[in-house]
């Protein structure tokens, strides 16, 4: 029993992670939260399950076109939603903008995709065990973004640029980083994050397009709660979220699991608002 | 201000059927307006879908064979999406249009808001929902409902476990919508009456990609059976899929959807398609040889040379479908379209043969399905939509 | 008596000016009130059930536009008051708890716990950031309909619970139609008075100049919490009426997509505007309608909408047929102040006594960002405070007026020493500020910006001005008429109804200055009035502090342009690296040595 509900934590704890860690990529690159964050993890089940099963392409082809999808509405976003909303004075515009792309996107896959929820493939021809496959991709993926973006930000030069723009944007700019393309870039990635947290964790959450809403929301706690732009931060309260929700589940059961992870959400927000590990506000006069 | 409108058909053999079939020039006269108010989309689609397809192929071909007294029937048709509110709009727009009689909506959730508004409209309604107070011939004297009803479901199922599996500790679980939760509630006491024990009792939503905890709640309580009711094909895929990981060998017993190609499609292993059992209709079943009724392999034959698709949705839905504006038809061909004498004429239905049912009505009962035409089946038996009955299911 | 004449003349304009305005501005009103009440006779009982949605809708949307269009309170999952409403309302008619009451009570008790919740749902506005803010009202939407889930034994569960019916004459579709389109009549009135009030000033303000806001005392909390709990209580009602309508609620009628329809329409309607939400409403309500395919892609449609909006037209609807400020503005505009109409404005100097600041010191983390200040400020004098960049001038300002607290050091008034923290209350001991970028509410008029420097001498409260009762609209002829004195004295009353974000950048500097003096500051803190500023403008508006000074103010200006110091200042003190590098007259400091290599040049 604790098994099971450690295991399952765990590798839904990491798709939550993932998502996280998209939102502050994003974050980084543009000091905005974006709504497309949920919607990518969304896209990245919902491509697998069009290319490898219902276009009957390989796994691994599926995979990498899967990941180009999520990187190309990465971009979307930031040339659509993000970019011209920067430029203006309003502030929260972009709240607006990246919610109603991430709508647009959502209702279109339940229209032309299907509204319920449609078969994942297996992606490893192995025997069913204990420690399967849908628990272990996940958790494989989380781990490999985490070193994968650790090696990009300390180790190569457009890692360097990523961290230059989010540290000080005017700076950046001063020293010729091409601080637009560098953007594009970041959401690009993050785009693939994002994609990759719905590929690894299809088999789990089938590819169903109201993930988009639920991924949006338990993708966010970890950011809140972590310190937003912190991914260290993301990535152990996803994990803490994902164990929290099932052990909630099988306590009190289903309905009362999600009252009970709002509410403990909404209590560390207001307890806390800059998150258990962020830093404080800015100067803002 | 009567404005015609053709709304888009969903069904891609509906448009087959549509572009087939000429139209026959005595379309002079004047056309019959029905109403239709389907979930085609939404979260709770699956029933509509399979059903618009009997639908479309029963009007085409009342329409072919010269329509009632030479009026073409016409369907006027809302997609409802799943909503309530969508479908009290869709409703009131088709009192607008002064149609003779609704069929639907086809989801309980939504019929408990259009029920009200149709007999406020004095609309004649025939419906296929299951929830139990979605009848009433004092307060809703004009609506009739042509499929069973929650008690006659479950009574089947929960007879099926207690006396012919002989299982005593049960374990229900349903998801968290209307007609979910209105059936744990209606059957946890009705097992109770026949001598179960209800071992674990509880309303999942439907999105939680882990039902192991439930499943391992309800071994470690000793449940010998788990009958699920939902419409959700993922909802079920799920705990069929667990119970095959867990390795537990107890049946699944519950609702119909249980054997949709839906389910299947999402299943991790055929083989865990075995010692399932859901609700089925008899007249839709094949007998003991292995064979469908003469009236239903007709029937089975008109939808292939059709091309109309069983394989991702169940037989009973479509022939549901296509009983029903054939019992209107037959209504109006008795007595005309005036709504007064279409509710008389279904008060005093004897027996309508339908494919998927023989439909009977009295002035005190609006529910038309009968009792002993629901059984249970074998899921894994699946061929062309139809099921074989369930082992040590008698006459 | 040429103060006199001045005023009088002014006072006949504004009269004039608020006569016309409000006779075009309640013209659009008058003809859909025209339309609704007449509707029964062309529509037949569809369109009676979708006219009687679209009410009910706006019922909701039109408190919910107080938060989200004037407030800017991003709340998405408003719809979780709908659905409190709809279920208080049927489960309290249905006797599930306690006896069957009656239906109007239900809707009356239906509003207050709206209120309650309202406010509940709301308050994380105050501590979170604008996305976390949007989550969380997520959160308690899916909270609501959950317990509504699970809650079997009163509300019915999934299978839900009937909705109440309403008595004659209300029990008939048209009955209730007029029911529901006579509360959406009152629901606009009363947001169209909150929105030509101060509080509907003050959430414009603090959407979009919160610092500014803070500046002229107003405080967030309480007013958003008034906010709060007047859309709290009408989206409760609209949920009663909700479920009427309905005649049956189930938790799976309340959709994120139906929240989602309430906050598109009022941002396509446009921010701050009453008229724009209301067509927002209604077209989002009957787009659907037109065109049977049209209903499965509404969402979709929706947010298409949406982003239009936010990326070409973010005024919406409103922005559209805003057509006053479409006709073009003069060009070759000279600003030019009228000094001499100080005295009807300020009226007697305040006796206030010194404003000094004793051995202040202010860490940003690592960096002492200013040590062992000492500083005084006298009334009717001006006192420069220069030094080069990142020397502590504004972070000094700051300190003042409240929005941080000194680590070491105190501040004192009059001898007493200022509270700490509450630097809304800086606004109450007459201290006024302008900002070193103008903090203006772009999308609202130059008189309703002015008119925000008042805020705190209105008298009347939420309720008054939700009803529009007679000191509510003394209060408005009062703070009219002064802010258009304000303007004149600036030199700006010509542009009064013109769009803020119109302006140019040096009108928007003296737009500040005329909302500093609303206040009738006994001390003005100007935070480089005169940066982006012509030579001829800053001539004038040397001569404007001065004349300020000399009507008993203690005036600090902040200031990079040597010159107009050494012109206006009679005290000047200069900074550098946090600490005093000299301090005294004008003609000391010129001469100082140190202060010349460091900052001034030979």
């Amino acid at each position: 029993m604790v098994a099971s509900i450690v295991l399952t934590g765990l590798a839904i704890g990491c798709i939550y992670a993932l998502i996280a860690i998209t939102y502050n990529v994003m974050f980084s690159a543009s000091r905005v939260f974006s709504f497309t964050a949920g919607t990518l993890g969304m896209l990245g089940g919902v491509l697998g399950s069009l290319f490898i099963l219902r276009m009957g392409m390989p796994v691994v082809a599926g995979f990498v076109l899967a990941l180009a999808g999520g990187a190309i509405i990465g971009v979307v976003t930031e040339i659509v939603a993000v970019r011209p909303v920067l430029k203006s004075l309003e502030q929260h515009l972009y709240v607006l903008s990246t919610l109603a792309l991430a709508l647009m996107i959502q209702q279109y896959t339940a229209i032309e995709w299907s509204t319920e929820p449609q078969p994942f493939p297996r992606l490893f021809d192995i025997e069913r065990g204990g420690f399967d496959q849908q628990f272990w991709l996940p958790m494989l993926a989380c781990a490999v973004t985490i070193v994968g973006l650790e090696l990009l930000y300390r180790r190569t030069l457009i890692g360097h640029a990523f961290l230059a723009i989010a540290e000080d944007n005017f700076a950046a700019r001063a020293l010729g980083l091409p601080e637009r393309r560098l953007r594009m870039a970041s959401f690009a990635l993050a785009g693939i994050i994002g994609a990759l947290a719905g590929f690894a964790g299809g088999q789990m959450l089938l590819a169903f397009f109201a993930n988009a809403p639920m991924l949006t929301f338990y993708g966010f706690v970890p950011v809140a709660l972590g310190g937003m732009g912190n991914n260290r931060g993301a990535v152990v309260a996803g994990l803490l979220l994902g164990l929290f929700q099932q052990a909630a589940n099988f306590l009190v059961g289903g309905i009362f699991a999600s009252v009970a992870v709002f509410t403990v959400f909404i209590i560390v927000l207001l307890v806390r608002p800059e998150g258990i590990a962020g830093a404080s506000l800015t100067r803002r006069v | 201000m009567a404005i015609t409108r053709r709304q888009a058909l969903a069904s891609a053999g509906a448009a087959a059927l549509a572009s087939a079939l000429p139209r026959p020039a005595i379309a002079a006269k004047e056309p019959i307006p029905i109403g239709y108010l389907p979930a085609l989309t939404g979260p709770s689609s699956s029933t509509g879908v399979g059903i618009n397809r009997g639908i479309q192929l029963a009007v085409q071909e009342i329409n072919a064979a010269g329509g009632i007294d030479g009026r073409q029937l016409e369907l006027i048709t809302r997609d409802t999406q799943s909503d309530p509110t969508k479908a009290v709009n869709g409703a009131a727009e088709l009192t607008h249009q002064k149609v003779s009689v609704v069929f639907g909506p086809v989801n309980s959730g939504e019929s408990l808001a259009v029920v009200p508004l149709l007999a406020r409209a004095n609309t004649p309604q025939v419906h296929p929902c299951w929830v139990d107070t979605l009848t009433d011939p004092k307060k809703y004297p004009m609506c009739f409902r042509n499929a069973p009803t929650n008690q006659q479901i479950g009574g089947a199922a929960n007879r099926y476990v207690v006396e012919v599996l002989k299982k005593k500790k049960v374990a229900v679980i349903s998801d968290t919508t209307g007609y979910g939760t209105a059936s744990v509630n209606a059957y946890v006491p009705m097992l109770k009456g026949i001598g179960a024990e209800i071992a674990y009792q509880g309303n999942v939503d439907a999105a939680n990609p882990d039902l192991k905890p439930e499943l391992l709640r309800m071994q470690s309580a000793g449940a010998e059976a788990i009958m699920p009711w939902s419409v959700n094909a993922g909802f079920l895929s799920r705990i069929i899929n667990t119970r095959g990981q867990m390795g537990w060998d107890v049946p699944i017993v519950g609702q119909t959807t249980l054997g949709s190609g839906q389910t299947k499609a999402l299943l991790e292993k055929p083989e865990y398609w075995a010692k399932v059992y859901p609700n089925n209709f008899r007249p839709v079943c094949y007998a003991a040889g292995g064979k469908l009724s003469d009236r239903t392999n007709a029937f089975v034959d008109r939808l292939k040379s059709a091309k109309i698709d069983m394989g991702d949705t169940l037989l009973w839905w479509i022939a549901l479908g296509y009983d029903s504006p054939r019992m209107i038809a037959e209504a109006m061909k008795n007595v005309g379209t005036e709504p007064d004498k279409i509710v008389g004429y279904l008060n005093k239905l004897k027996e309508f043969p339908g494919i998927y049912g023989d439909i009977a009505f009295t002035a005190d009962k609006h529910d038309g399905y009968p009792d002993s035409q629901v059984v249970m089946v074998e899921a894994n038996s699946l061929r062309d939509g139809a099921f074989n009955l369930a082992p040590g299911y008698g006459a | 008596m040429m103060d006199t004449q001045a005023t009088s003349l002014h006072a006949s304009r504004t009269d004039v000016f608020r006569a016309a305005s409000s006779l075009s501005g309640a013209l659009p009103f008058l003809a859909l009130f025209v339309i609704g009440v007449a509707f029964p006779l062309f529509g037949g009982g569809y369109w009676g059930v979708i006219a009687t949605r679209a009410c009910i809708y706006w019922v909701l949307a039109s408190g919910l536009n107080l938060v989200v269009g004037f407030g800017g309170q991003i709340a998405i999952g408003w719809v979780a008051l709908l659905t409190l409403g709809a279920y208080t309302t049927s489960v309290l008619v249905a006797g599930n708890v306690g006896p069957a009451l009656p239906p109007y009570l239900a809707l009356a008790i239906a509003a207050v716990v709206g209120a309650v919740f309202g406010l509940i749902i709301g308050l994380p506005a105050l501590r979170l950031r604008t996305f976390y803010f949007a989550i969380t009202t997520l959160g308690f939407a899916t909270i609501v309909t959950q317990v509504a889930l699970a809650w079997q034994s009163v509300t019915g569960g999934g299978v839900g619970v009937a909705g109440p019916v309403f008595p004659e004459p209300f029990s008939s579709q048209w009955g209730f139609y007029y029911f529901c389109f006579g509360l959406a009549a009152i629901c606009t009135w009363m947001t169209a008075n909150i929105a030509a009030s101060r509080f509907g000033r003050a959430l414009t303000a603090v959407r979009d100049a919160e610092v500014a806001a803070e500046a002229s005392g107003i405080l967030k909390s309480t007013l958003l919490g008034q906010v709060f709990l007047f859309s709290g209580a009408v989206a409760a009602v609209a949920g009663g009426l909700f479920a009427s309508l309905q005649s049956y609620i189930t938790p799976d009628a309340f959709t994120l997509d139906l929240s989602v329809l309430f906050f598109i329409a009022i941002l396509i309607g446009g921010r701050g505007s009453i008229l724009g939400p209301l067509l927002g409403t209604i077209l989002l309500t009957v787009l659907p309608e037109f065109a049977a395919p049209l209903v499965a892609w509404s969402t979709f449609l929706y947010a298409v909408l949406l982003l239009i909006i936010v990326l070409v037209i973010p005024g919406g609807i409103a922005e559209i047929l805003d057509f006053k400020n479409r006709r073009p503005l003069e060009s070759g505009r000279a600003i030019v102040p009228r000094p001499d109409l100080l005295a009807p404005l300020l009226g007697a100097p305040p006796d206030a006594g010194n404003l000094i600041l004793e051995q202040v010191a202010l860490n940003f983390g690592g960096v002492r960002a200013i040590d062992g200040l000492d500083l005084e400020i006298r009334p009717g004098e001006v006192h420069g405070l220069i030094g080069p960049n990142g020397s502590g001038k504004t972070t000094t300002l700051n300190v003042i007026s409240g929005y941080y607290a000194p680590k070491q050091g105190a501040i004192r008034l009059n001898g007493a020493a200022m509270p700490v923290g509450g630097l809304h209350r800086r606004a109450h001991l007459r201290i006024a500020r302008t900002f070193q970028t103008p903090r203006i509410v772009g999308s609202a008029s130059v008189l309703e910006n002015v008119m925000i420097g008042g805020t705190i001498d209105g008298k009347a409260t939420f309720v008054e001005s939700l009803l529009s009762l007679p000191r509510h609209r003394r209060d408005e002829a009062k703070l009219r008429d002064a802010a258009m004195l304000a303007l004149s004295v600036v030199g700006l009353e010509r542009l009064a109804a013109v769009r803020a974000d119109r302006l140019q950048h040096s009108e928007l500097r003296f737009t500040e200055i005329a909302r500093a003096l609303m206040l009738r500051p006994a001390f003005l803190l100007l935070d480089e009035p005169a940066a982006g500023l012509s030579a001829e403008e800053i001539a004038r508006l040397g001569a404007l502090i001065l004349a300020i000074a000399q009507a008993g103010t203690g005036v600090l200006v902040v200031e990079h342009h040597p010159d107009l110091i050494f012109d206006i200042c009679h005290r000047v003190t200069v900074l550098n690296l946090g600490k005093i590098l000299a301090a005294g007259t004008p003609a000391e400091i010129r001469a100082h040595r140190e202060v010349v290599n460091a900052y001034l040049g030979a």
